[in-house]
């Protein structure tokens, strides 16, 4: 690199440096004439009645489409209405008081602070609950999984599982559970996700027995999808640009962004506690066990269903001592016991968190009143 | 490097460069000074502590030692300030005032110009926060994603990538001519952290008897950490039962810190392969190792093989990887123009 280009590039970097941080300093000003990054525009319009056109969009979303118990939905926002959220937005962002002062639309359009400030749990601001879990014993029929070395099959396993799964959410009275399949009947993936999909799961839990050529091993690992790049690209996206030609379209981009982002904040937390019970209790029968913890893959199953979903891949069947253990119904007991603590307790938790991993809703609430 | 003189320190004004880090916090001054400490503040947690420690508030390793009888905050973790928690960004503004009070020659007169370098994470979420925290110790600030202020130190301004590997996150940002732009950056949240947690598990396992804590567990990842073939056996020593005994955690240590190799892979592959396809070699070239994570052994090695199979590769460690970021916020300090200083 030449000197010269050298100081060019250095002044036009502490150039912008300099806005940046005028733009921080005061949200209001304007970043210099033709010197403002693309893209960034300002609008002199009635505010309040943008935001509350956004906001009703946002919340018709919600209310009317991706749910089917629409009166459940209505009933638990009108409980915990939209309107902390606005407040959170409102107060956040410090609006000027008079709506004709013109300012960023960058700033009223922010609904990075939903999608980008990873700590709001949206399905706890739009107080959705969860009626329809839907659990997926994989595999069955022509395809058993994977096969222990005595012979035992991986979908006879999951399905056990599920079957007793099923019985024991039900049970609590407070959730139809349904199974992709109850016998021994082949189906492909693509039809379990057009299943979870038509029956309106709100939980998609896939099960599954993992097999490793390393035949000492025994792991324990959940999935979510959802690659950490898209979901920063999608938090990334346009929210520097949003000017003033908002349109519909648009809207609707970012309300299915919402719910992308709903999706994988739900994914991770039941993936977290289920992964977690899981592995507590598998640490007591098999001391080695791995916990491989929660990962992140791109699953059919999980990719396509709308609902927030998880893959658990309880242990490895590869491990003779595990097959042992696996065909033992006592055993299986102690695993779905875990598997339904760890869907319980992430939906006892799910209500109440505003902030994930802050301890309750009120807290923003309060702060902001 | 301050040729250029824009600001000259007659009117007593203190430059400095501040790297507010998860894990630790640097600063640097035009006086020379340099000084670090570990990013953890704490209080005493009641009067009797306090009379304990003698202090109102403790820093860096003196709270950790003290650990027992404070609050304890890491005001960064994660690489954001907590939401709503009054306490961390107290915490912040005290980390800031102890930093600065560190380098400064006479608190009366000293005016404060500070350029902060802080995690790319709370860059996005909580520059106005961090700003109002530094605001009352400077006459003049600038907040700068940390990522860059290492990368403006080195002097990669154009076709580089800077990967900084943090405690709580590893930071990406490509460099090209100009400020970096979101779409330039990746955070990963798997970072030093999670090697210590990852260490900590696999130890709990292997060694069941073993009695050890997270402290102890970060300074063996300091000492030892590697990733690929193992130079030597790592041995260290953990009481058992109390008595000192030693034990090889080199499968341990090899596995914790490769567990956090892939993501940084893909996210360096693909902020590559995002970018303008001219450059992409010469940013693939260019990429430059920082924080404390850049200290793992062989790492930069890896690195070269792993992504050198998409095109030649080199990838260099910073010299100074605690002090690089403070650096490089010192540097853009020096050349800041002075209008800029005032007007702000």
């Amino acid at each position: 690199m030449h000197n010269g280009d050298s100081t060019k590039i250095k002044a036009a970097i502490l150039r912008e440096v300099y806005e940046d941080n005028l733009r921080i300093a005061d949200p209001r000003l304007q970043p210099t004439a033709g010197r403002c990054r693309q893209g960034i525009k300002k609008i002199s319009r009635p505010i309040p009645l943008l935001f509350l056109f956004f906001i009703c969009l946002v919340f018709y979303f919600f209310a009317g489409t991706g749910q089917h118990h629409d009166q459940e939905a209505a009933d638990s926002v009108a409980i915990q209405p939209v309107f902390p959220w606005a407040e959170i937005i409102y107060k956040q962002q410090q609006f000027p008081p008079s709506a004709s002062v013109s300012f960023d639309a960058n700033r009223l359009l922010n609904y990075d602070l939903l999608l980008n400030q990873n700590n709001i749990r949206l399905s706890a601001i739009f107080g959705l609950g969860v009626q329809t879990i839907v659990i997926d014993p994989g595999h069955g029929g022509k395809d058993p999984g994977a096969i222990g070395s005595n012979g035992t099959r991986e979908k006879d396993i999951v399905l056990d599982i599920a079957l007793h799964l099923r019985d024991r959410l039900q049970k609590t009275g407070k959730y139809n559970v349904l199974l992709t399949r109850d016998n021994d009947t082949f189906i492909s993936l693509a039809d379990r996700v057009k299943f979870a999909n038509t029956h309106h799961a709100d939980l998609f839990i896939s099960l599954h027995i993992n097999a490793l050529p390393q035949k000492e091993f025994n792991v324990t690992e959940t999935y979510y999808f959802g690659p950490p790049s898209d979901m920063h690209t999608m938090r990334l996206a346009e929210q520097e640009n949003r000017g003033s030609e908002i349109m519909t379209g648009d809207f609707k981009d970012m309300i299915k962004k919402i719910g992308n982002v709903l999706k994988e904040q739900e994914s991770a937390t039941l993936a977290a506690t289920i992964q977690h019970n899981l592995f507590s209790n598998m640490k007591k029968y098999d001391r080695v066990i791995a916990d491989n913890g929660i990962k992140i893959a791109p699953f059919v199953v999980l990719l396509g269903v709308n609902a927030p979903s998880v893959l658990v891949e309880i242990s490895c069947i590869s491990k003779r001592e595990e097959e042992t253990n696996l065909n033992n119904p006592e055993y299986r007991q102690k695993i779905m016991a875990s598997l339904q603590e760890g869907i319980t307790g992430y939906l006892s938790q799910r209500q109440t968190q505003v902030v994930k991993g802050e301890t309750n809703g009120k807290k923003i609430h309060d702060k902001n009143s | 490097m301050a040729k250029k003189s824009t600001t000259k320190t007659v009117d007593k004004n203190l430059l400095v460069g501040i790297d507010l880090g998860t894990s630790r916090s640097a600063i640097a001054a035009d006086n020379g000074k340099k000084k670090w400490v570990e990013s953890y503040v704490g209080w005493p947690r009641d009067f009797i502590a306090r009379k304990v420690v003698g202090k109102e508030m403790l820093f860096g390793e003196e709270a950790v030692k003290h650990r027992l009888s404070l609050d304890m905050y890491r005001p960064l973790k994660n690489g954001v300030i907590k939401e709503g928690t009054a306490r961390d960004e107290e915490a912040v503004k005290e980390l800031i005032r102890h930093l600065i009070t560190l380098v400064q020659d006479d608190k009366e007169t000293d005016k404060i110009r500070a350029v902060v370098g802080v995690p790319a994470e709370s860059f996005k979420v909580n520059k106005v926060a961090l700003k109002k925290a530094v605001a009352e110790f400077a006459e003049s600030l600038f907040v700068v994603s940390e990522p860059f202020a290492v990368a403006y130190g080195v002097g990669a301004l154009d076709n580089a990538l800077v990967i900084d590997i943090g405690a709580g996150t590893v930071d990406f940002c490509i460099m090209h001519g100009t400020v970096p732009a979101e779409e330039d950056q990746r955070t990963v949240l798997t970072a030093g952290d999670y090697i210590d947690q990852q260490l900590f598990t696999f130890l709990e396992e292997r060694y069941p008897e073993a009695d050890f804590n997270l402290n102890m567990i970060r300074r063996f990842k300091e000492q030892h950490s590697f990733v690929g073939e193992a130079k030597k056996e790592v041995e260290v020593e953990i009481p058992v039962e109390g008595k000192s005994t030693v034990h090889n955690i080199t499968d341990e240590i090899k596995r914790a810190c490769e567990s956090i190799l892939p993501a940084i892979v893909e996210s360096t592959l693909e902020l590559i392969a995002k970018f303008d396809p001219e450059y992409q070699d010469a940013i693939r070239e260019n990429i430059i190792l920082a924080g404390g994570g850049s200290q793992i052994r062989g790492l930069a090695d890896y690195l070269e093989t792993t992504i050198g199979e998409y095109g030649p590769t080199k990838v260099r460690m910073v010299d100074d990887p605690l002090f690089s970021g403070a650096d490089g916020a010192l540097e853009l300090a020096r050349e800041m123009p002075e209008d800029y200083w005032t007007e702000l």
